[in-house]
């Protein structure tokens, strides 16, 4: 094996060229968003032109004022409890289901019952149910408990979206940690509990924090339930929010753009800072069933 | 029935006296008045001035829910199917209210008699159900046409136009001109001569509204579907043909409002048949790219001689089941007041006051802003005499779903006018026996 | 004595465990559901509330599977299901291949390739509904300035581009989540095997072929099965895209169901149809969880 610094050298280049490729796909791959982006800062006669304006002429912040009510534009929308609300919401949602995900995913993983097949497969299929077959006897039951209009009745909703997704890919983390290493601890006289705690959970963290990015983006972006179980400011979110954009007969699409930027930044700065257990997390006992 | 009294008087007083923030609305201390409204940009301002009602009665405004009409509608179904109808107040548009049968109070002996007189009248008569007036209106909107004046003033179009079509080139005084103009103006992709609104019920309501102008009529007086007439069947090939000589744009069969706007404003349109709220969004530099170059005038006529005039208000109503009706009608008095009007007038709505067109055109005219006085001029004439609403019947939606995917059929051309015409008539023959009509 | 309890005990637990997860289920899932069945068996109108205590048996059932519309929706779903799918498949595949080769810079790249996650569906229904308008939109603006072509394409209008393009939304949204789980399964992959094959001399399409692909194969039903989860959120989308229209050309079954049970307050009937889908979601679901676990018996791991 002789390796010339020639061959070294086009192996570099190679690799340049590969990462350029790749980025360059990526980004077409992202021009719809991008364009969307864009839009945020510029008056809706630059975005729907005939004939087209391809170089921006104008960039202003003024589509963020009628979001949040600065400059000439003095009524915004309350986007700030729109926002506090998502973030609740979200965040909440995120939390329960992974509480509730790891307690499903550590008994699927480490114990043997009766019907466990057929339990993990029937929790997986009652998430496949359209949100749209659920939306009218979900908002019955919930405006008899009182819960329509309130944050608790969306993280509900929002917990068992997450719930089935969580503990697959709980249960399959779980899988990958070899059963010795909790029974060693149990023989030196940790609890169960204990060796769960200490040797499992923190063994776990990639797949729990890919879960909960997961489950933070479907409640963090999710409409169509949302738009039905919320009615005002006290539990509306961001993406209903969107439709403040839209009035019997207008649309204000610069307005909603910006509206959007609002939305996608806390999820893509969630997104990049998990990125590293991201990977790592989805592995779902891989090839182990 | 002391409470009714004052509320009487008051009222009684704004009609008297103009200016009508002096005037009394009552005294409802400690009460909350739980409202569902409209929400939007456009409608946002009016809301800003409730606190001077909050001040003047003692109650209090909650607003448990805001959003946009398509999305209030299902809600307010949801409330009836679930019993939750614990709110008094609600927005409530004229094409919607038929839908919800009971639910709304008449407001007959609830307003007074002066305020309702102060009303356009035909106003008052569309939001008229079953001889209960179900809502109040706040601000009305009507076909309008709207056109790009530089087109028509210049020279070279002008005899161009003379010599292929034998008349002088103006703005379309009947349906027949509109469709050779858009022919003689469209260039595409670049540039087309019209556009319409093409699927839900705003296709519906287009063809509706062309029907009537060339005399015929949706149903017959027993309720029987007679929209498949020749009349009929002429008001759907006028689509037809404007699709086909692509002058109007191809998507047009996905269209709704915010397309037709957005469209018109971006300049490549050379006639828009839209709402009249749009006016003041057209003729703003910073959206549109025809401001200053907008000429409105009312929509043109039919065969029959008559303008197409459809037309809806947008409304507030009281429920059956509110808790206390006269702090409601209090409210409503308020946000339908002359001043409020006023408010909502001078951002391009219609009002539906009949003094304050007058005063809002006078403001219009005094501040030199010319466009905004001839618009809501044509407005005014089209809103008392051009304007007519769908037939105010609970099944008109269900109608209307019946028939749009057949016209956009049509219009695509995957059947004939008539065709399409007779099997939506069949289908919405069905939905009128179901519901008992006949 | 102690010891049976014990034993109990630990029987119990993953029941106990299993629990929280369980009642969740059933509470916001099987009791709407079985509330739902009860209205299909009813001619309940929304806005007559009392029409919820009319049994009238499988007459909306009849009705609907008697109406060629229904069918016609039904048969455009599963095709949009399948083309989405595995479009999203394929590219997702090909873009997790490319990126496992980075090793620079990659955790950005990883982000870049999220991005359309963060999309909300309704937003990226008005997006692209703007980005495909045939007359200002973006996409013929761009091809007629490019000059290649001098129409204004009806991108939400014609017959076959319609649907094209609502699939085409629809693949943008969702590739990203395929390519990252495909991502991840190749990270897992052991090294061992690759580095034995091109030992023996094997070029880089037969690994591919007969190790990198068995490989994932599991990860890919994973993939599947999840996103069959979640498709009816493409409702969203195409409630704002096209809402089933032209002529009932882009119709699926959500938007029906949505226009009959909202717009025209036909619950009974709109939840019979609802029923339909729900089966047709659980079956495509229940069908890549048997392919998983084939694969995984396939690749010898442990049942």
């Amino acid at each position: 094996m002789t390796v010339t610094v020639q061959s070294r050298a086009s192996k570099q280049a190679k690799r340049i060229a590969l990462w350029f490729t790749t980025f360059a796909l990526m980004l077409v791959m992202c021009v719809p968003g991008l364009w969307v982006v864009l839009s945020a800062f510029r008056p809706n006669r630059e975005i729907l032109a005939k004939p087209p304006v391809w170089i921006p002429q104008e960039l202003s912040l003024v589509n963020f004022g009628k979001v949040f009510g600065f400059g000439a534009e003095q009524v915004g929308i309350p986007v700030g409890s729109y926002f506090a609300n998502s973030l609740i919401i979200a965040l909440t949602s995120t939390i329960i289901a992974l509480i509730i995900g790891i307690g499903g995913g550590y008994a699927f993983a480490r114990y043997r019952f009766r019907f466990k097949g057929g339990l993990f497969l029937g929790l997986m299929l009652f998430r496949a149910v359209p949100g749209i077959a659920l939306s009218l006897p979900v908002f019955m039951m919930w405006s008899k408990l009182g819960l329509v209009d309130t944050k608790l009745g969306l993280i509900i909703v929002y917990v068992s979206l997450n719930v089935p997704f969580t503990i697959w890919l709980i249960d399959g983390f779980f899988r990958q940690i070899p059963q010795a290493l909790s029974e060693a601890a149990q023989v030196d006289g940790c609890t169960r509990w204990q060796a769960f705690w200490k040797i499992e959970f923190p063994l776990a963290k990639s797949g729990i924090a890919a879960a909960g990015v997961f489950a933070f983006l479907t409640s963090w972006n999710e409409f169509a339930l949302a738009s039905q179980l919320t009615r005002s400011t006290d539990s509306k979110t961001l993406p209903v929010g969107l439709l403040d954009f839209t009035a019997q007969f207008t649309i204000d699409w610069a307005g909603m753009c910006a509206m959007a930027v609002i939305i996608i930044i806390p999820a893509l700065i969630l997104t990049f800072i998990v990125q590293k257990h991201l990977i790592a997390g989805l592995t779902f006992g891989g090839v182990k069933g | 029935m002391k409470l009714k009294t004052t509320l009487v008087l008051g009222t009684a007083l704004v009609a008297l006296a103009v200016p009508a923030m002096a005037q009394d609305y009552g005294s409802f201390d400690g009460y909350t008045l739980r409202v569902k409204l409209i929400g939007g940009a456009q409608y946002e301002p009016l809301y800003a001035e409730i606190p001077k009602w909050e001040a003047a009665t003692g109650a209090k405004v909650e607003i448990v829910s805001s959003k946009n009409h398509f999305e209030l509608d299902k809600e307010i179904k949801q409330d009836i199917a679930a019993g939750t109808l614990d709110w008094c107040v609600g927005s409530n548009h004229t094409s919607f209210a038929p839908q919800y049968g009971e639910i709304y109070t008449d407001l007959t002996g609830l307003i007074a008699p002066e305020v309702i007189a102060d009303f356009v009248p035909l106003m008052i008569q569309h939001s008229t159900v079953d001889g209960r007036l179900v809502q109040l209106p706040r601000h009305s909107d009507v076909s309008n046409f709207f056109y790009q004046k530089s087109l028509y003033e210049d020279a070279e179009k002008q005899a161009a136009f003379k010599t292929t079509y034998g008349y002088d080139l103006a703005p379309p005084e009947t349906w027949a001109q509109v469709k050779d103009q858009a022919i003689f103006f469209s260039n595409p992709p670049d540039f087309y001569g019209f556009q319409f609104v093409g699927k839900d019920e705003a296709i519906t309501g287009r063809f509706y509204e062309m029907l009537v102008a060339n005399g015929g009529a949706m149903f017959d007086e027993n309720w029987v579907p007679t929209f498949n007439s020749a009349e009929g069947v002429a008001s759907l090939q006028f689509f037809v043909d404007l699709y086909a000589a692509k002058a109007v744009p191809a998507g047009v069969p996905n269209y709704t409002w915010d397309d037709t706007g957005l469209g018109f404003g971006s300049g490549s349109i050379a006639m828009d048949l839209d709402w009249g709220g749009w006016s003041s969004y057209f003729n703003d530099p910073a959206n549109s790219k025809v401001a200053g170059n907008v000429g409105v005038i009312r929509a043109p006529k039919g065969t029959a001689g008559k303008r197409t005039g459809w037309s809806g208000s947008h409304s507030f109503s009281i429920t059956e089941s509110c808790d206390n009706k006269p702090a409601a009608a209090s409210f409503l008095t308020f946000l339908t007041s002359y001043d409020n009007q006023m408010v909502e007038a001078r951002k391009g709505l219609l009002p539906t006051r009949s003094k304050v067109w007058e005063d809002a055109i006078a403001e219009f005219e005094a501040a030199g802003n010319t466009f905004s006085a001839e618009t809501m001029k044509t407005f005014q004439a089209s809103m008392s005499e051009d304007a007519f609403t769908p037939p105010l019947i609970a099944e008109w939606i269900e109608v209307s779903n019946a028939l749009w995917p057949k016209l956009q059929a049509a219009i695509v051309g995957d059947m004939t006018a008539a065709d399409a015409l007779n099997e939506a008539q069949a289908d919405a023959a069905e939905i009128m026996k179901d519901a008992g009509y006949n | 004595m102690i010891r049976a309890l014990t034993t109990r005990r630990t029987e119990m637990a993953p029941f106990l465990l299993l629990l929280p997860a369980v009642a969740t289920m059933l509470f916001v899932v099987a009791l709407p559901l079985i509330f739902s069945l009860w209205t299909s068996l009813t001619p309940y109108k929304l806005t007559k509330p009392n029409t919820l205590y009319d049994f009238i048996g499988l007459t909306n059932y009849v009705r609907i599977f008697g109406d060629w519309d229904f069918w016609e929706a039904f048969l455009r779903t599963i095709g949009f299901l399948t083309v989405a799918l595995n479009v999203e498949f394929a590219l997702g595949l090909g873009i997790a291949l490319l990126i496992n080769k980075i090793t620079w810079g990659q955790r950005g790249l990883r982000t870049i390739m999220m991005f359309p996650m963060m999309f909300s569906p309704i937003l990226v229904g008005f997006q692209f509904k703007f980005l495909f308008n045939d007359h200002i939109g973006v996409v013929n603006n761009a091809l007629q300035s490019l000059g290649l072509t001098n129409r204004a394409i009806p991108w939400l209008v014609d017959a076959k581009l319609a649907m094209f393009s609502i699939t085409l939304a629809e693949v943008w949204m969702s590739t990203s989540i395929f390519a990252i789980l495909l991502l991840a399964g190749l990270f897992a992959m052991p090294r061992d095997p690759l580095e034995a094959a091109k030992v023996d001399g094997c070029n880089a399409w037969q690994v591919f072929r007969h190790i990198t692909l068995p490989f994932l194969m599991p990860f890919a039903y994973i993939a599947m099965a999840i996103r069959s989860l979640d498709v009816a959120r493409a409702y969203d989308l195409v409630a704002v895209m096209t809402d089933g229209g032209p002529a009932g050309r882009t119709e699926l079954l959500w938007t029906l169901i949505a226009r009959v049970g909202y717009d025209e307050a036909k619950m009974g009937q709109a939840n019979a149809m609802a029923y339909v889908s729900t089966i047709l979601s659980i079956l495509f679901t229940w069908y890549f969880y048997r392919k998983l676990v084939a694969a995984r018996r396939y690749m010898g791991g442990a049942e």
